[in-house]
């Protein structure tokens, strides 16, 4: 369980240790048996933590999610709210401990009444743990509502930076792109900073901090001020990172507006993955479980966990998606000349030694089985119609051969004709003109999120748009999706997705040609199979804010602090002292750790480029990730869409 | 600028004249664009009410483009025609909408005509 955390060079599973140690002390704070009271956002990021298992050693008997009306009846002892601190949460909090009140008090009243005291119930002990922060305000809502005193235990639970991968930490605050940049409300900032003193105080003192952006001064400020507060309370161990890099979103808006075209990031584009999770049209599933032994069609999503432990995901996972048709079936070779192998088995133990290596192989099996399915649905919506493209299907018969059917795949325009104006925007052609693409998918009403998408591109490719056209294409929007709109165009300006053009000349292009973000001679294929450079992950375009990553490594920002300057926010660095006798011997070859920390969200292509750089021989940094929420387009939007009630006439 | 998020609440009259008061709050920002959308906005309501009382047909609420592609598909073309000229449709998108909404009734004549 968890074991892909502590592969990397960084054990993370130390964190997720730290993590689950202050839940059952909580919980062995409140004896006898339990219910938890879920708010239903949290059980994703908890599932992480703590399997259910975990919370059933330590009396937990019951679990529901929050709602209004009165909790579910349990024969418990304690109720515990485990919510993050909002205050329509309070509300539904308050209402379920007054009827629960209410009720209790009328049954006690009916018992006394029949004399019947020995079957009178127990009185219940409430608890509320926040996560992952108490907040003042909340209490005085309950207080307001006069149920403030009925909890024993009020307490929080210290949740900031999340373990999802080997190399990835995320804070799955949903809001805080917005917060930040729209709200100007720095909460999460706290909790990022907060969280990063969690990690230096099981990984040691980071001696170098870099950053860009006004975010992350703020953050690097608290950090440096709440270490000084500290300061002697730490205890000194051996660093495990090198560098910290604070990263502003955006310092990098056009990245996650881009289409990604790494293989888990065409899943999140497609399908979204929501907590290491993704949900998948049941369909293609449904076949071979039939196959197998006639089960009923599965009707709910197909749920599937996406990370580092299955081996072949790892593999393929930040791949563009050209190549992993191929190595696909590559894999589906090795694996059936492994299971034609026992023909080769002469004594016993040989047959033995290839019994022993079953169990791991079916694993496989099945894992290439799901992944094939899985290509197969993307590549539905993805394919060219320029290029015939085949992919190999597996069918297994009898569990033990495997055949290869290659099967002509359905085409689709739609998707390509897309990710052609999204690269003639990257590469600046025509970006200051109106774009008759988004025009005709305007006039056909396409899903609105896709037009903001290429609208907010286009304006960040142009260095904003010239007031006329930023006014065209606002009133087509506006006429064709309905006036309640202007809210989240209003939005996208305020946080300088859309803007008009200053009389500032553009510089696009020229922060284009000094950080190199587009790479004209990455052919696909060869990008696909045998990447040399971290444009692939958008099959051309290098994520700015990996380029700059990149850059700092080598051979430092001082080299572009031209173009660093054009990019919004101050750019800084800090020394963080270490006490003496803890300067890390570097042994000759081994590598620097720095972990990256985007403020505002991460995608899985930016992700994977980041691995990739890990993995380059000559590059002598391995990077950890570090984010407050794992975005993509389509969520990175619709987080700043602002949707009024449907009024009511 | 932040009379515009309570305009949703209440029933038309109030709504109209929250709209009202939320162009006068853009203009006083100089907000040229956003004043003149909440106006044509305004221009809409009233023109769908009126269009409702006298038709029967619920439009109330619903996006420019949405009521001609209702009015178009109940065959009240003269009414659409108005609403491209009032709020200066482009000319691609109404014969978009226009193409689209007759294909779907199977309403050849009509597209024999343009």
């Amino acid at each position: 369980m968890a074991s892909h955390l502590s592969y990397s060079r960084v054990n993370l599973n130390i964190l997720r240790e730290a993590a689950r140690k202050d839940l059952r002390e909580f919980l062995d704070k409140c004896s006898g048996s339990k219910a938890i009271v879920w708010d239903e956002y949290l059980t994703g990021p908890f599932g992480l933590i703590a399997q259910y298992s975990l919370l059933k050693e330590h009396e937990v008997e019951k679990m529901f999610t929050l709602k209004g009306g009165h909790i579910p009846s349990a024969a418990v002892k304690n109720i515990v709210f485990f919510v993050r601190p909002r205050l329509e949460l309070m509300d539904i909090i308050a209402e379920n401990i007054a009827r629960f009140n209410y009720i209790h008090s009328h049954l006690c009243n009916l018992y006394i009444q029949n004399k019947c005291e020995d079957k009178l119930q127990p009185p219940r002990d409430f608890h509320i743990l926040f996560v992952p922060r108490r907040s003042l305000l909340c209490e005085q809502r309950l207080k307001e509502k006069g149920v403030l005193n009925s909890f024993t235990n009020i307490d929080e639970y210290i949740l900031d930076l999340i373990p999802y991968d080997s190399d990835l930490l995320s804070m799955e605050s949903e809001n805080s792109f917005r917060e930040c940049y729209l709200e100007n409300d720095q909460t999460s900032l706290y909790h990022t900073a907060k969280g990063l003193m969690t990690l230096q105080a099981l990984y040691g003192t980071i001696p170098q901090i870099f950053g860009k952006g006004e975010c992350a001064r703020h953050v690097a400020n608290m950090m440096l001020r709440m270490k000084r507060e500290f300061a002697g309370t730490l205890i000194p161990t051996l660093p495990v990172f090198d560098t910290l890099l604070l990263l502003d979103r955006n310092v990098d808006l056009l990245t996650p507006l881009a289409t990604q075209l790494t293989y888990e990031g065409l899943i999140d584009e497609v399908y979204g993955i929501t907590n290491g999770y993704v949900k998948l049209p049941p369909e293609k599933f449904a076949q071979k479980k039939q196959e197998e032994g006639g089960k009923d069609l599965p009707t709910e999503p197909k749920k599937l966990p996406l990370n580092s432990a299955e081996e072949l995901y790892a593999e393929i996972r930040d791949k563009n998606f050209n190549a992993v048709g191929a190595a696909l079936s590559k894999k589906a070779k090795i694996i059936s000349a492994a299971f034609e192998e026992r023909h080769n088995a002469k004594t016993v133990g040989e047959i033995k030694q290839f019994v022993s290596q079953l169990p791991h192989m079916q694993a496989a099996r099945s894992s290439l089985a799901n992944h094939t399915s899985i290509a197969e649905l993307v590549k539905d919506i993805t394919s060219k119609s320029k290029k015939q493209s085949y992919l190999f299907i597996f069918v297994s018969r009898n569990s033990r051969s495997v055949i290869l059917n290659s099967v002509l795949m359905q085409t689709s325009e739609v998707f390509f004709e897309n990710l052609t104006v999204e690269q003639e925007f990257m590469t600046g052609v025509d970006t200051d003109k109106v774009c008759t693409y988004i025009e005709d998918c305007i006039a056909q009403k396409d899903p609105l999120i896709k037009i903001l998408r290429l609208v907010c591109m286009q304006s960040v490719c142009n260095n904003g748009l010239k007031q006329k056209l930023l006014d065209y294409y606002k009133r087509e929007i506006i006429q064709t999706y309905g006036y309640e709109h202007i809210l989240t165009l209003n939005n996208l300006e305020k946080v300088g997705l859309l803007k008009p053009q200053s009389t500032m000349r553009n510089n696009y292009p020229t922060i284009r040609k000094t950080l190199k973000l587009w790479m004209e001679d990455t052919n696909e294929q060869a990008c696909g199979f045998n990447p040399n450079d971290i444009s692939y992950v958008y099959s051309g375009y290098a994520p700015l804010s990996v380029r700059l990553t990149q850059l700092l490594a080598r051979p430092g920002w001082r080299s572009i602090e031209e173009v660093l300057k054009m990019l919004p926010g101050p750019h800084f660095e800090e020394r963080q002292q270490l006490p003496a006798g803890l300067h890390k011997k570097r042994q000759p070859g081994e590598n620097r750790t720095t972990l990256v920390f985007f403020l505002g969200g991460v995608t899985y292509a930016e992700i994977a480029a980041l691995r990739f750089l890990s993995q380059m021989e000559d590059g002598g940094t391995e990077y950890i990730i570090a984010t407050t929420k794992l975005i993509n387009g389509t969520s990175w939007i619709k987080s700043l869409m602002d949707h009024p009630e449907a009024p009511l006439f | 600028y932040y009379v515009k998020a309570s305009y949703n609440e209440p029933r038309l009259e109030a709504r109209v004249a929250l709209l009202q008061s939320s162009v006068d709050e853009f203009n006083k920002a100089k907000n040229e664009f956003a004043a003149k959308a909440t106006e044509e906005e305004m221009r809409l309501l009233r023109f769908q009410r009126k269009l409702e009382e006298a038709k029967g047909e619920p439009l109330l609420g619903f996006s420019l483009h949405d009521t001609i592609t209702a009015l178009l598909s109940v065959g009240l073309h003269k009414h659409a025609e108005q609403l491209y000229k009032d709020f200066r449709v482009s000319d691609k998108r109404f014969w978009w909408l226009k193409l689209k909404a007759l294909a779907e009734k199977g309403d050849w004549d009509e597209l024999e005509k343009f």
